[in-house]
């Protein structure tokens, strides 16, 4: 018998998930978030939560972790003094940028600072051509005198950038033994070991990332590998990874930057457990907190990946922050969230982005708050309860709630307080339905198709509601919504994405080189995976972003295990062809024209023991005794409120059935079933909802 | 509220959303499916939904160029085929420049949508093409052009689509007149992205059906238009002129005088034009639907920046100016560089707001580059068409130094070097912000830019599309000008010759054509910033020691350096004594 820990720290709490791997019983944790030093509240946090579930840590087999470390080293810009070598003519790389507004008509908008300041870009002679081959060769004594010049500017680490690098890594690496030789504190990146991509901004950019992040990073996981040693004298851990996948400490250390999205993966990671319980392979993460929501496909029971997105950026905005080019998660966050402030502009109601987060919160909070949010709407609705909000433990202000919504939405506009209400609801879901339409239409998918998976605190209140927005009548509320990502942490398993750009048209003539490239790939993947020292069967996907020649987009496109030979090219240009007509139509393309391949990628993971969880045991199905009373709730197509059940989600029995309107109470949070749905309790525990 | 409203305001907000996010749905769709570098790096194309009687609803947020002339399309494409003659999966094309967006590689399309048989709206998006034909590659030339018809192949609205089923006829007739056959893959995603808008429409109208949904749309309309008046009657009332020129119309041509009086009076703007130059026989001149929507991005820009663009909004500013100015030309004038006058319009506006709103204008900005060069690619015997965009600094503002390096005021991308190499056979040897090229000022502008591109082959054909390389961009306030721009071939070599900012040039193989353009304007009087600001910027590389002395009167000196605060007092007291002086 051994314990697996689930470790997810976020901006106000710290979350623990401790399981046995034999019973598969598992107890949660909570405890506030030390802002100082996060390391304090995970440590202290975890030997709590062992000890009230009376093991001792030395029981601990296996610590998975969540952090936001690399996050807010950023945001916060605590990052060590990084500088930048790259081709010589471009040293301006980062500062430039690629110019675009992020905002049309405001002429107050401005561009993030960088993480480099001018003065600490540096140049080195060299020069590749668009194939790799060398145009001039690498001057070592350029890098030797930058390297000089950034010892003495006191820098730390640096990042090395040169053009198409991606295609051949020659220079990148000799200037990095350079640049020890002459430096040998100085801590090197390199982009073509970092993100080997083509689109030199965005691969300066990752890198530039990586350099600043790794020494705070470094002495995180450093000061957490300690406290575990002193703890249970064994100091292995895992990060979750910004791509849902774990790695060893050891691996972060060198890779710093694909931890950055490390919570919010790890949330979506498990909405994609939830397959079974959905009945589909294909999920819609809906993960709504406080001050934002953020979505995420999962195709085939696998979170859709990006190569491509921003930290950092201004009022959640494309094109606004710093972009980075590893494969990640890919999830939309936009500034709808509990707190989102309502407001009537040309007689239309209108929520967030502005959000009175948790201080000074909600009308309802009773903090200070005056101004009418999202949360303060679903109180008025009936839909949460004054009295069970946090499981009882803060009282909510139903009476003041009503008043900001009458004075700020309802008389403006002249209708009741309930129907002000309901448009703050249906028009902050509507936003989200939108946000979710937009990735799922980018990446060629119709949004009907999937389950909703709602979670965070304030998700299970809007998930039925966004389900059918998007025309979708499938939803999964999983057990625990509120400390779901640290429950996921749990049963991740190890994963490693890796990619390289080369642009090879898919025939006969290439297959060689598409081989080489994917036995290359493979290797490194399969050292990733064996550095994590975890048993399990290795799993190895290959796929490939393509595109017809001349299109700028791809499309990324799952393909056949390889080597190919020439019987190959039918099946991999079908692979892409079913894909582009999936998304945009059968009769948006010519079946006949070239296909070419951009970004070649594998996805390597083991697949680990699944432990199984109790089960729920039977009731006499009709959830009667699970109700604990009604409430006057209202919903858009009624007149006026109407009484509705209200359930306690923890007395349910597996098969119970309920028919909505209904409200399900949890502690950390409530579901809400609109008229004309139905919903079962899987035995697993979870809500299985139609709409 | 608004009391005529039979409209709940719960469903004006969800059917508003849905037409914003139409739009912006639509230019997903485009930038997935197109083929163009224009398209999909520069994202130089725009969408927009329309109600059933043509008067736009909402608009994605692209390119302002696109998105001011798009407001009048509709109506005209209907002169051409009135509703009850469009069927469902219809689409009709149009580039005419007096119709359209001013330019024949701008490509409208216009797609009626239907409900149950019921015509609700259009979709519409515009991309500009890569290449449309006529005398040189990319369509803009300037130099030697001297009509409309020399420009490429041009469309009044033509029917490309019936009933989902494509006219391979025409695209047979597009194929044979463009360069690259890109544009028939975009033109195609047009139609993708179209289709899209259309969806969402639709949904809108089953969900609250269309009569509903016509009414939202016309009090959106009414809604903008109420809000922008007020927006308007908060400004200062009166009139304000301005003036300022554009280099010249080519080699050896004169300036294009600019000449502007901005009326606000009544919730309404008045731009008139009366007094500028004549047109010109080069391909620059701004067709009036362009004048008017650059004139309507920078009142926008001053008023209401973020409120969705529609009908109403545009009916709050009117655009006028003689037939036969270079700002509302004949046809068959030409046009296919008027791009590069789009800064020309806002800025000369933007100069004359000054005098109502100080607070809330831009100074110049840096001006930018937007040459082609068509060049034979070796590697593949194909042809291939360098579309540049070279993208310097934005004017300063009160409170604040201009952004570096940001698109303004039209939006768009710069190229990555890494895939321009790939596509073109050109090396990028430098892409960097100039030292010391900043209009100085209390807040100083953004700095210009330079790019440098060798070409690896021979026989290229450049036109180069640039301004200000004559006259500086202004400054505000006591703020000075930007230093000037210039377009430099072979420099550092024994064969370095300044070029001409629309001059037609053939390259060859080794060539380096270096693009400089100039800083953007300062605001406020340089000798009042803070000296620790300029040694930050001495630092950073964007000033010079010299550059701190002459531009700031600041004295900067020492390892590391440091403000030499005697000297700089001294210095600047002599300054302001001299300048009171003069």
């Amino acid at each position: 018998m051994a314990l697996y820990a689930g470790i997810d720290v976020g901006g106000t709490f710290t979350d623990f998930a401790l399981m046995d791997d034999v019973t598969g019983e598992i107890r949660l944790g909570k405890t506030l978030t030390s802002a100082d030093d996060p390391s304090r509240a995970v440590l202290e946090g975890l030997a709590t939560v062992v000890r009230q579930a009376g093991r001792e840590p030395s029981e601990l087999a296996h610590v998975v972790h969540a952090t936001t470390i690399a996050t807010n080293t950023v945001i916060q810009r605590r990052g060590a003094t990084t500088a930048l070598l790259t081709t010589q003519g471009f040293r301006d790389v980062l500062l430039i940028g690629r110019q675009r507004r992020f905002e049309l008509y405001d002429n107050t908008i401005g561009k993030p600072a960088t993480l480099i300041p001018r003065e600490l870009c540096f140049e080195a002679e060299e020069r590749l051509f668009w194939d790799g081959s060398v145009h001039v060769p690498l001057n070592e004594d350029s890098v030797r005198d930058a390297a000089r010049r950034m010892r003495e500017a006191g820098v730390a680490t640096v990042a090395v950038c040169f053009l198409h690098s991606y295609l051949n890594p020659e220079h990148e690496r000799r200037a990095a033994e350079v640049i020890v030789e002459a430096a040998p504190d100085l801590v090197v990146t390199l982009s073509s070991d970092v993100s080997p991509v083509y689109r030199e901004y965005e691969r300066a950019s990752t890198t530039a990332l990586n350099a600043y992040v790794i020494p705070a990073v470094n002495e995180y996981i450093g000061r957490v590998e300690d406290g575990l040693d002193d703890l249970r004298g064994n100091r292995t851990l895992f990060i979750m990874q910004s791509n849902g996948g774990i790695a060893s400490g050891e691996q972060v250390r060198r890779n710093a930057i694909r931890i950055i999205e490390s919570g919010p993966a790890a949330g979506v990671l498990t909405a994609a457990r939830y397959t079974k319980a959905a009945g589909t392979d294909d999920i819609l993460s809906f993960d709504m907190g406080g001050t934002t929501a953020k979505v995420c496909l999962i195709e085939d029971g696998k979170p859709s990946l990006t190569g491509s997105y921003e930290v950092d950026t201004i009022n959640l905005k494309k094109n606004s922050g710093l972009p980075l080019n590893i494969p990640a998660i890919d999830l939309v966050e936009i500034g709808s969230g509990g707190g989102s402030i309502a407001s009537v502009e040309m007689g239309a109601i209108h929520v967030g982005p502005q959000s009175a987060g948790s201080s000074p919160g909600p009308i309802c909070y009773g903090l200070g708050g005056d101004r009418p949010t999202v949360t303060d709407a679903n109180l008025v609705l009936g839909y949460l309860n004054p009295d069970y909000f946090l499981g009882g433990e803060m009282k909510l202000d139903l009476e003041a709630a009503r008043a900001g919504i009458e004075e700020h939405i309802a008389k403006p506009l002249n209708i009741s307080v309930m129907e002000a209400a309901w448009g703050i609801i249906e028009v902050v879901t509507t936003q989200m339905a939108q946000a979710a339409r937009a990735i799922s239409i980018g990446k060629g998918r119709d949004p009907r198709n999937f389950a909703v998976v709602p979670f965070g605190g304030a998700g299970p209140l809007h998930g039925a509601h966004l389900c059918r927005l998007l025309g979708g009548n499938r939803l999964v509320f999983p057990k625990g919504a509120g400390v779901e990502s640290a429950i996921g942490l749990l049963q991740a398993d190890p994963a490693f994405d890796l990619a390289r750009t080369s642009m090879l048209r898919i025939e006969p003539s290439t297959l060689p080189a598409i081989n080489a490239l994917f036995e290359d790939l493979h290797k490194q993947a399969a050292l990733d995976l064996e550095a994590c020292g975890v048993p399990g069967e290795r799993i190895f996907q290959a796929s490939c972003d393509m595109r017809f020649v001349g299109q700028g987009y791809e499309i990324t496109v799952d393909l056949p295990e390889g080597p190919y030979g020439p019987d190959d090219i039918d099946k991999l240009r079908r692979a892409f062809l079913t894909a582009y007509a999936a998304g945009y139509g059968e009769r948006s393309f010519d079946p006949d024209a070239e296909i070419e391949g951009v970004l070649w990628r594998i996805s390597a993971t083991i697949k680990g023991k699944r432990i199984a969880v109790p089960e729920l045991l039977k009731g006499d199905g009709s959830g009667a005794k699970a109700v604990k009373g009604e409430r006057l709730a209202y919903f858009g197509e009624w007149a006026e409120a109407r009484p509705c059940k209200v359930y306690d989600r923890y007395s349910f029995a597996a098969e119970d059935e309920i028919k909505g309107p209904a409200i399900i109470e949890e502690r950390e949070s409530t579901i809400v079933l609109p008229p004309d749905s139905a919903a079962r309790m899987d035995a697993d525990g979870n809500v299985v909802a139609t709409v | 509220m608004d009391a005529r409203s039979k409209i709940d305001p719960v469903t004006f907000s969800v059917i508003w959303g849905g037409l914003v996010s139409a739009s912006a749905e639509m230019g997903i769709t485009l930038t997935r499916t197109a083929y163009s570098s224009a398209v999909r790096e520069g994202t130089d194309f725009s969408t927009g939904m329309f109600d059933a009687d043509g008067n736009m609803v909402s608009q994605g947020d692209y390119s302002p160029g696109h998105l001011g002339s798009m407001a009048f399309t509709v109506k005209k494409m209907l002169e051409y085929y009135p509703a009850d003659t469009l069927e469902e999966g219809d689409a009709v094309i149009c580039n005419d420049p007096g119709i359209g967006s001013g330019h024949l590689p701008d490509v409208f399309m216009v797609s009626p949508i239907f409900f149950e048989k019921t015509l609700i709206g259009y979709a519409v998006n515009i991309a500009h093409q890569i290449d449309i034909g006529g005398s040189g590659a990319g369509s803009q030339v300037v130099h030697g052009v001297l009509d409309n018809y020399q420009e490429g192949i041009r469309f009044l609205p033509t029917k490309l689509y019936h009933r989902g089923e494509p006219d391979e006829t025409i695209f047979r007739i597009i194929g044979a007149n463009v360069r690259v056959p890109e544009v028939i893959g975009d033109i195609r995603a047009q139609y993708i992205a179209n289709q899209a808008g259309a969806t969402r429409m639709q949904a809108l109208a089953k969900a609250y059906g269309i009569p509903v949904l016509r009414q939202s749309m016309r009090e959106l309309i009414e809604r903008s238009a109420e809000q922008m008046r007020a927006a308007i009657r908060q400004l200062k009332q009166g009139t304000y002129h301005f003036e300022d020129y554009l280099d010249d119309v080519g080699p050896d041509t004169e300036p294009v005088f600019a000449k502007v009086a901005v009326t606000i009076a009544d919730g309404h703007v008045t731009v008139d034009w009366t007094g500028s130059g004549p047109q010109r026989e080069a391909g620059l001149n701004a067709y009036l639907a362009y004048t008017n929507a650059y004139s309507l991005a920078s009142v926008k820009s001053i008023t209401l920046p973020l409120l969705p663009q529609n009908a109403g909004v545009i009916s709050t500013i009117s655009t006028t100016a003689p037939v036969g100015c270079f700002f509302n030309p004949r046809r068959p004038a030409p046009c296919g560089g008027r791009a590069t006058v789009s800064h020309r319009i806002y800025e000369t506006i933007m100069g004359a707001l000054a005098q109502a709103a100080p607070d809330k204008v831009i100074a110049a900005n840096s001006h930018f580059f937007n040459p082609n060069i068509g060049i034979a690619d070796p590697r593949n015997d194909r042809m291939s068409i360098v579309w540049e965009s070279i993208i310097g600094g934005v004017g300063a503002r009160y409170g604040a130094d201009g952004v570096e390096a940001l698109a303004s005021p039209w939006n768009g991308t710069n190229m990555p070097a890494e895939l321009q190499e790939i596509n073109c056979p050109i090396l990028v040897e430098k892409l960097e912000v100039i030292e010391d090229s900043a209009g100085a000022g209390k807040w100083r502008g953004g700095c210009g830019m330079r790019k440098d591109m060798r070409m690896l082959a021979p026989n290229g054909n450049f036109y180069n599309l640039g301004d200000r390389h004559k006259f500086t961009p202004y400054g505000l306030e006591g703020g000075k000008p930007g230093k000037l721009g210039a377009t430099i071939l072979n420099p550092g070599s024994k064969d370095e010759k300044p070029l001409h900012s629309k001059g037609n040039y053939r390259l060859t193989d080794g060539d380096v054509v270096s693009w400089r353009t100039a800083g953007a304007g300062g605001y406020g009087n340089p000798l009042e910033r803070d000296p620790e600001a300029v040694l930050k910027d001495v630092a950073s590389g964007f000033v010079s020691v010299e550059g701190a002395r002459v531009d700031y009167g600041v004295v900067v000196s020492g390892k590391p350096l440091a403000i030499d605060a005697d000297a700089t007092a001294k210095l600047r007291k002599e300054r302001e004594l001299a300048e009171v002086a003069s």
